[in-house]
Formats: C-alpha cells, structure tokens, sequence
C-alpha cells in the first residue's frame, strides 16, 4: 500500500484512467503471474507423466465444450454487465 | 529459510521488463512519429502539441507505473527484499567500510526517494541489495553493466591512470570495470550510503577484487588529499546533483587532480545527441519527474563547457556516447537514455 500522503502525478484528462490503469495493470500482474506457475505446474506434471501436454493443447471438441458454456456465459456477464449501467438494486433516484 | 514465492516475484519482475521493452520498442516509437517538429511554418511547442495526442498519457503513465511497481507493491523489489532479510543482512554483517572524517549528509540527499526507490538508498540497510536488483532492469534492451566497460575502454584511450577516484560509486557497477581495465591502479570509490558501499565491498570479494578502497564521503566534501589523482570519474552522478554541488564537484575534481590528471564523467546530456530537438528535450525532462530525478533538468542547462574553462581545465570534450553499437544513428528508433561524456584535462 501507499505510505505518502502526495497526490501521485496524473497523466490523463481524467484521473480516474490514471487509478483505472493501476488496476489493470495489477491484475495484468497478477495474470502473469498464473500464467508462469500454470507453465510450470504443466511441465512438471508433464515430466512425471501425469499429464499429455500434446493433449492438453488440442482444439476442445465442441461437444466436451457444451456443458460449460453456462459458465461461460455467467462469466461474460460478470465481466461485462457493468458497460450496461444498470442498477443490481433498486436505488434512489436523484 | 524464507517461504516468499520467487517464483511469482521474478515472474512479476519479469512481466515489468516485458512491458518496458514494449514501452521502449513500440510505445516511444510511434509517440516520437506522431510528434514530429515540421521542419518549416509554425510548429507549436511540443508540450501543447501531446496535449491532444492519445498516446501520450499512456507513455508517460507506463514510464511513472512501471517503474513504481517494479520497487513497490506486492511483487515489487523493496518487499521482496524484506522477505529475505536475515540472510542479506547476515551476508553484510562482517563487511566494513570507513567513513571519511566531517561527514556529513547532505541535506537535498535524504528528501526524496529517487528513482522511485522507497526509502531512497539511505533509508534502510538492504538499499544496496534493492538498487542493484533494480539496475540490471534499468534498460530492456541493452545488458546496462555492458556500458560501464564501454567507457572504461573509452577512458583508457584518454589516459592511463595509476590513482583513480570514483565518486558517487553506489555499489560498485562502475568501480569495478575500472579495477579490472586499470589493474594495476589504486582505485578509492565514494558514495554517500553505507548500504550501497557495503554492498560494493561483498560483491568485489566475490569477483576477488582486492585493490579497491571504499569510503563513505560526500563527492563534493571528500577530504581527500589534494593532487592525490591523476583520474577523477562518475558514472550517473552529476544528473544526482543540485546545481550548486554539480558546480562544486568540479572544484574537487581540479583539487584532487594532479597536474595532467583528468576527470572524466559518463552522464546525460540530450543537447549534444545526434538528431536532438524539442521532442529530445520534452521526453527527457519528462523521464526526470516521472522518475523522481528532480536535477536532471538542472544538469542539461548547467553551462558544463564554462563552467570548466573558468576553473583552469583544458581539452575539455563533451560528446555522445554510445551504449550500443547502434545507439547514436540518428535513425535509432528506440527509447535510450541521452548518453554523454563530459571530460577535461587539468594543465599541466
């Protein structure tokens, strides 16, 4: 966290892009972060024979796909259904 | 033995470089196309013409954050550093480096982290240990310890020093390309925090360097014997310096010199690039508050060339220097740091 009480400098119109941006690229971090320890996790499963990668790595056959596209679909609408801008609950109107 | 993931910090780390190798290779390139002076009419200031480019506040966004989150945050290099404490600081225990007598800090040293470093290099004792993690990240592109043997060799084609003054040598990056270019010299290097010193004694043990002496002194306010020199260099020192201690350094510079001697610095200067222009300048003082380096604009205006004369120096040169063999064409795309090499002789 933070220890200064300065204002961090701001390079965008808006500053909110300027905080928006650091949560992006924290999580872009973070995803980085799981990428290398799923490599690695990988390779070694694969070196004790626990896994096939070149299994691993082949296209999905649509049908083993099917029973997860309800998770795919929540997931999407988890992403993105804050870009609607409605309310979850009922407010306040101003 | 700690339990801290390394795994997922170097992976972090390692994410960082990527993004600053984009940042230097695709991100500068395209804001430098898109920001091109027209050679004739009335080209407005460079600074009102990003105020309506969309690739600028990215850039200069990237060039603050990547930096702040390589030394801060949860994978950054100073928590990293305090999960492998006892071991660091047992590694320095037995290390031992004099400070000169009269020392003193100075006053500007201590009021602001530079380069983004929490803590600055004083404020704590693996300071040392965080800022050389940090350099060997400075640059995606060029390995930066390469250059320091560049300009050794650079160095050597000037002179042959037999008592060579280091100042401002943190942990040892310059002082030890010196060592081994001129074995034969006694080599004393400076710097005002301990933990860098420190660090710089331990990492020449392991490289069985013996010949270099550290102490921790102010560069301008050394002690020092005077004539005591026949070189007197910095690497990325003066650009550290408030005006008043950039003027002053020089004065020691001449005092330490024995006549012949020379002293020579390797730092940043944009003016004297090749292909320099208004877009040269904006980007590098905008390098300088983005990461926290507040007399990098001072040093650029610093009258270096007058400033010499006027103390007694002669064969004085300030020239571009090349960290790569392809730095200084004009045509270079990259982002780079303005390599310079200010150097002057004292008469004999």
């Amino acid at each position: 966290m933070p220890t200064h009480t300065a204002a961090e400098q701001v390079f965008f119109k808006d500053p909110a892009m300027d905080r928006l941006m650091g949560v992006t690229m924290a999580l872009a971090t973070e995803v980085y972060v799981l990428r290398d320890r799923l490599r690695a996790l990988e390779s070694l499963l694969a070196q004790q024979g626990t896994v096939d990668l070149q299994s691993l790595n082949q296209e999905v056959d649509p049908e083993a796909l099917a029973p997860h596209q309800a998770d795919r679909d929540a997931f999407v609408a988890h992403l993105l259904s804050p870009l609607l801008g409605k309310e979850s609950s009922l407010g306040v109107q101003p | 033995m700690s339990t801290a993931n390394a795994r997922a910090f170097s992976a972090a780390q390692d994410f960082l470089l990527g993004a600053k190798k984009f940042w230097t290779t695709q991100m500068y390139p395209q804001l430098r196309e898109q920001n091109q002076a027209p050679t004739i009419g009335t080209a407005s200031p460079v600074d009102e013409r990003v105020q309506d480019n969309d690739l600028y506040p990215f850039y200069a966004w990237m060039e603050r954050h990547l930096q702040r989150m390589k030394y801060a945050g949860r994978y950054g290099l100073v928590p990293w550093h305090d999960t492998q404490r006892p071991a660091l600081e047992a590694a320095l225990a037995p290390v031992e480096v004099p400070t000169v007598p009269h020392f003193a800090v100075p006053d500007y040293y201590p009021s602001f982290d530079v380069h983004q470093h929490p803590g600055g290099l004083m404020g704590d004792s693996l300071a040392g240990f965080v800022y050389e993690r940090g350099a060997r990240s400075t640059t995606p592109l060029d390995k930066h310890f390469d250059l320091h043997h560049r300009f050794t060799r650079q160095v050597s084609a000037v002179t042959s020093p037999q008592r060579i003054l280091d100042v401002g040598c943190g942990f040892g990056k310059s002082t030890r390309p010196f060592a081994q270019q001129f074995a034969q010299a006694q080599v004393t290097a400076t710097d005002l925090s301990m933990p860098c010193l420190k660090l710089a004694r331990h990492l020449d043990a392991q490289e069985n360097i013996t010949h270099v002496r550290y102490l921790q002194a102010d560069a301008c306010a050394t002690g020092l014997k005077a004539g005591g020199y026949d070189l007197v260099t910095s690497t990325m020192l003066l650009h550290e310096l408030p005006t008043t201690h950039l003027a002053e350094l020089f004065v020691q510079a001449h005092r330490l010199l024995e006549p012949g001697g020379w002293t020579v610095h390797l730092d940043f200067l944009p003016q004297v690039q090749p292909g320099c222009d208004d877009f040269t300048d904006f980007i590098h003082a905008g390098h300088a508050v983005r990461n926290n380096e507040p007399y990098m604009q001072s040093l650029a205006a610093f009258d270096l060339r007058g400033h010499l004369q006027s103390l007694g120096f002669t064969d004085i040169g300030i020239t571009p220097f090349a960290e790569n063999d392809h730095a200084l064409d004009p045509s270079y795309p990259y982002w780079r740091f303005p390599w310079a090499v200010v150097q002057a002789r004292k008469p004999m």
